[in-house]
């Protein structure tokens, strides 16, 4: 049979949990196709879920390729499929469709330090990354993550994050001082700055907020990394995800097939339409 | 394979077609529409273009693509929605909107292949009439690669001349169609090639609206991306999207959700015309919107047209059937923009 690429596979929900709370909730959904399917994909691509009767949005996922267990997306409650999700329980059918993009290079960054550098959900896409070098920690040096968020209660993946700092350096801020927190206030890319971390054989990947992402690249170039040590992932509104219906584009690129993940060498080239 | 027919015996022709569904141009109010047919005597003397091009036929305004329903396990049901096999003759279609077929076709067949499209694509015939007089007064095809005689995407290519139709058999599809009532095509005589040479010479001077130096438009558009141009030229516009609508090369779309029943769920998927115009077309959830005013969507759909389009697949995506310009209720006009980029590159 020919493949239709806008019919989704049935996914079903086999764990919800509540990540962060109040009026920007973010919850993390874990996800297995019906019928015993598997999803193969590459870190920093993308999926489109289905919620029938609402629509479709496009995430990125955050577990590992190399868990075939379930498939993991953090999900900040924002417009109607995703506000919809945040409703659904464990058990729930939805469908899902892809995987969309390009993904990180990983098989280039063998033998080189990685520097994780995320704000709010951006962690997301970073997770993904992070999560397969710690499981393949012979193929890497360092790791390193800096993670920040508006406030302690808007970090997602807190639990995960505790247990990671017994195997990696992990440096965490706030934007605004909270009575008991110990760690760093202020804006990641200052907290980046304040750490120094060296660029010698290493590769930064930043995704977040465009307004983080635009300081830490700054800050990065002032550390003297280069524009091809530094990675980001890039979001536009999408519908189609096969470079078809022409929403995501920057220049001749679609972000959906072209992009999400860019290099900064690569993206500086490209009008800044994202 | 060149042939003539009669012009009395057009009818005759379209009339052994029924296998067949059959569209071809209809008069409605003032404007002219693709619209099934069951018969075609003539091609009406004052026809001149219709007013919703060729690729609503092969990309429909609006498509279902699957249903989806609550089954008695309680998970959802999806019912996939293919384009109903029915082959199609589409009569009268101008080269503009033909070629804008062939630039479709890159984008719908190219990687993943758009199985909608692609099923349509086969489906349709394709048998064009040539413009002479221009059908429009802001054709301007010439400029782009094309012509009043062009046979790019088309089937078959008919040209009304004193008592005949001279008859350009262009695919095996053509020769298909033609093959239904064999008796009444007849090899030209050299009087006809001469009158057929002679419409097209005279076709192709009729032009009043050109691009001086295509050539130099995409090089020069890559330098224009923070113009002042972009402003200016579209600080009139309406938003309302016409000059997409009507492009026959313009294929952006939304996928959105129609429901019919909320418990059990019941509803469909379907695809939308959508356009770079709409302010909302590129706003992110969050508000952010990289695209977020007139003048970034004017430039994107020129860019588009002329140089994105251009990087991927070596080709301009503007047919020059001139709608655009036509229709614009404020008068935005293509052709005077691209000359005023072409000119920046002087």
């Amino acid at each position: 049979m020919e493949h239709n690429p806008y019919l989704p596979q049935l996914a079903r929900i086999i764990s919800i949990k509540e990540e962060v709370g109040g009026a920007r909730p973010i919850k993390t959904f874990h996800l297995e196709l019906l019928n015993g399917h598997r999803f193969d994909f590459r870190c920093g691509q993308c999926a489109m879920i289905s919620v029938f009767g609402k629509g479709e949005s496009m995430i990125s996922i955050s577990s590992s390729p190399l868990i075939k267990e379930y498939l993991q997306f953090s999900i900040l409650k924002m417009g109607r499929v995703t506000t919809a999700l945040h409703e659904m329980e464990e058990g729930s059918i939805v469908g899902l469709r892809g995987p969309y993009g390009n993904g990180f290079p990983l098989e280039e960054w063998k033998g080189k330090n990685l520097i994780f550098i995320g704000g709010g959900i951006g962690l997301a896409p970073i997770w993904s990354v992070l999560q397969t070098a710690l499981r393949q920690r012979d193929d890497f040096g360092q790791l390193t993550l800096f993670y920040g968020a508006r406030t302690s209660q808007d970090l997602v993946f807190k639990d995960e994050l505790k247990k990671l700092k017994e195997t990696i350096p992990v440096y965490l801020s706030i934007d605004v001082k909270e009575p008991g927190w110990n760690e760093y206030v202020g804006f990641v890319p200052q907290n980046v700055l304040d750490k120094k971390p060296s660029p010698e054989k290493a590769i930064a990947i930043t995704c977040g907020p465009p307004i983080m992402i635009k300081f830490v690249i700054k800050g990065l170039q002032e550390l003297g990394f280069q524009d091809d040590q530094i990675f980001t992932t890039v979001e536009n509104k999408m519908k189609c995800g096969i470079g078809k219906c022409g929403r995501c584009n920057i220049g001749h690129h679609y972000v959906c097939k072209d992009g999400p993940v860019y290099s900064w060498a690569r993206l500086k080239t490209l009008p800044q339409e994202y | 394979m060149e042939k003539v027919l009669k012009k009395s015996d057009l009818g005759q022709w379209v009339a052994r077609l029924k296998d067949f569904d059959l569209y071809g141009p209809v008069r409605e109010n003032n404007h002219w529409e693709f619209n099934q047919i069951s018969q075609l005597a003539n091609f009406p003397e004052d026809y001149t273009q219709v007013n919703v091009p060729l690729k609503k036929i092969l990309l429909p305004n609006r498509e279902v693509l699957f249903q989806f329903e609550d089954n008695r396990n309680g998970g959802p049901y999806l019912q996939e929605v293919l384009p109903e096999e029915r082959e199609v003759v589409v009569f009268g279609v101008r080269p503009c909107d033909a070629r804008g077929i062939v630039l479709l076709e890159k984008v719908f067949s190219s990687e993943i292949p758009d199985i909608y499209f692609e099923r349509r694509r086969q489906q349709v015939y394709v048998v064009g009439l040539s413009c002479y007089p221009l059908p429009g007064e802001n054709c301007f095809c010439l400029s782009l690669g094309g012509g009043p005689f062009s046979t790019k995407g088309m089937d078959i290519l008919l040209t009304k001349m004193q008592s005949k139709y001279f008859v350009e058999v262009l695919t095996p599809k053509g020769e298909k169609l033609i093959k239904a009532a064999p008796e009444y095509f007849f090899n030209p005589t050299d009087k006809d090639q001469q009158e057929r040479q002679q419409l097209e010479r005279k076709a192709r001077a009729m032009f009043t609206r050109q691009i001086e130096g295509v050539e130099k438009i995409w090089p020069v558009l890559s330098q224009m991306f923070e113009s002042p141009l972009w402003r200016e030229e579209s600080y009139r516009c309406l938003k309302c999207g016409i000059c997409t609508y009507l492009c026959p090369t313009c294929h952006c779309f939304d996928i959105t959700d129609e429901i019919s029943s909320t418990a059990p769920l019941q509803g469909k998927r379907v695809r939308v015309w959508d356009t770079c115009q709409f302010p909302d077309f590129t706003m992110h959830s969050s508000g952010h919107n990289p695209r977020p005013d007139k003048a970034s969507r004017l430039r994107q759909r020129i860019m588009h047209k002329f140089l994105y389009f251009v990087e991927t697949f070596g080709d301009i995506m503007c047919t020059g059937c001139g709608r655009c310009v036509s229709k614009c209720p404020v008068g935005i006009d293509i052709i005077d923009i691209l000359n005023k980029v072409a000119s920046h590159g002087a």
